[in-house]
């Protein structure tokens, strides 16, 4: 069982390193890749530095073209399972293992970790959790499937949905409405409780003035992938 | 419209159509999109050297002031050219995402 370890990276040289040293110590059986989506400050060098495996994009994609990179990577070099770790720290590979067993043992597609089970740990802000809570019950209205935190970045996949991901991964603000398209597609997702914490470097992709924008994008594709059945 | 305005958009749509065909022709433009500019041209020019046309289409048209309908279909004409161009940045930006993400696993591969 080949298990691979997304790192999309950008601008993160003061949080990379501890990330994959994380990674290297807690996820046992994992390999890993960095993907530096063009960074402009010294995630590179670092990565290369200290030997880690590193893709390097030539222009900045964002977050999904970077992610997608990750899949076709995986897909490519023939791995079983492939999660998306963030590069900011947020995500504790501690629950990889964990993701991984229980992805197999209960024969499911699609396992992510969500803050909001046991609500421990960084829960976001007011407004976010608002934001995310809304997404909830658009999925559900739309799939009646359940998912407590579709914006969760750290998800864990197997090699079915790895190959769609490779040929098809929304470009910015990929997270709820790929959830949706692995739905419409009929496959198993599941969640598992897990504790993030706030970053340890960078910033979020989602600004303020970026959350209107948001909204309203990831609405309208939500819809329009439920319509594409 | 006198005799004088007809030779003066005459000369100026002419040299616009010789423009766009040299740079079909140095390949600056693609013939695919060059095409639209100049149909359209080439509609100019034959309303200009027979302008009963505009009055007659505005009539069949229900239109009343012929000027008018020339804006309309101008307007038609530029969002069209709009949408089709925003249909050819989508086309190419997914095609671009594709060539950096292989390009990136092909150096990574060396």
């Amino acid at each position: 069982m080949k298990k691979l370890v997304i790192i999309p990276a950008y601008n993160e040289s003061e949080s990379i390193k501890s990330t994959v040293e994380e990674i290297k110590k807690k996820a046992e059986g994992f390999d890993y890749v960095v993907i530096n989506d063009c960074s402009k400050d010294d995630t590179q060098k670092i990565c290369e530095e200290n030997g880690y495996n590193i893709i390097n994009l030539p222009i900045n994609l964002g977050i999904g073209g970077a992610v997608q990179t990750g899949y076709r990577y995986g897909y490519r070099m023939g791995y079983d399972l492939a999660v998306q770790v963030d590069g900011d720290g947020q995500h504790d590979p501690e629950f990889l293992v964990k993701m991984a067993d229980y992805l197999q043992e209960q024969h499911i597609d699609m396992v992510i970790g969500s803050r909001f089970i046991r609500k421990e740990g960084f829960q976001s802000s007011g407004a976010r959790r608002i934001g995310i809570r809304y997404f909830t019950v658009l999925i559900k209205l739309l799939t009646g499937e359940k998912i407590t935190d579709p914006t969760s970045g750290l998800r864990l996949v197997n090699r079915e949905i790895m190959g769609m991901f490779a040929n098809d991964y929304p470009k910015d603000y990929p997270e709820p409405e790929s959830v949706v398209s692995v739905l419409r597609k009929k496959k198993k997702v599941a969640e598992i409780p897990v504790v993030m914490r706030e970053r340890t470097g960078g910033v979020s992709s989602i600004s303020l003035k970026k959350s209107v924008y948001y909204m309203i994008k990831v609405t309208l594709a939500i819809v329009i992938e439920w319509i594409r059945r | 419209m006198s005799l004088k305005t007809q030779i003066i958009i005459a000369v100026i749509i002419i040299a616009a159509l010789l423009i766009i065909m040299n740079m079909v022709k140095k390949k600056a433009l693609e013939l695919r999109y060059a095409l639209a500019w100049l149909v359209v041209g080439g509609c100019i020019l034959i309303l200009d050297f027979f302008p009963k046309l505009i009055e007659k289409l505005s009539a069949l048209m229900g239109i009343y002031s012929p000027i008018n309908m020339l804006f309309f279909w101008g307007f038609c004409f530029s969002l069209g050219i709009i949408f089709v161009l925003t249909v050819a940045v989508s086309r190419l930006s997914i095609r671009i995402k594709e060539l950096a993400q292989e390009l990136a696993l092909y150096k990574h591969e060396e």
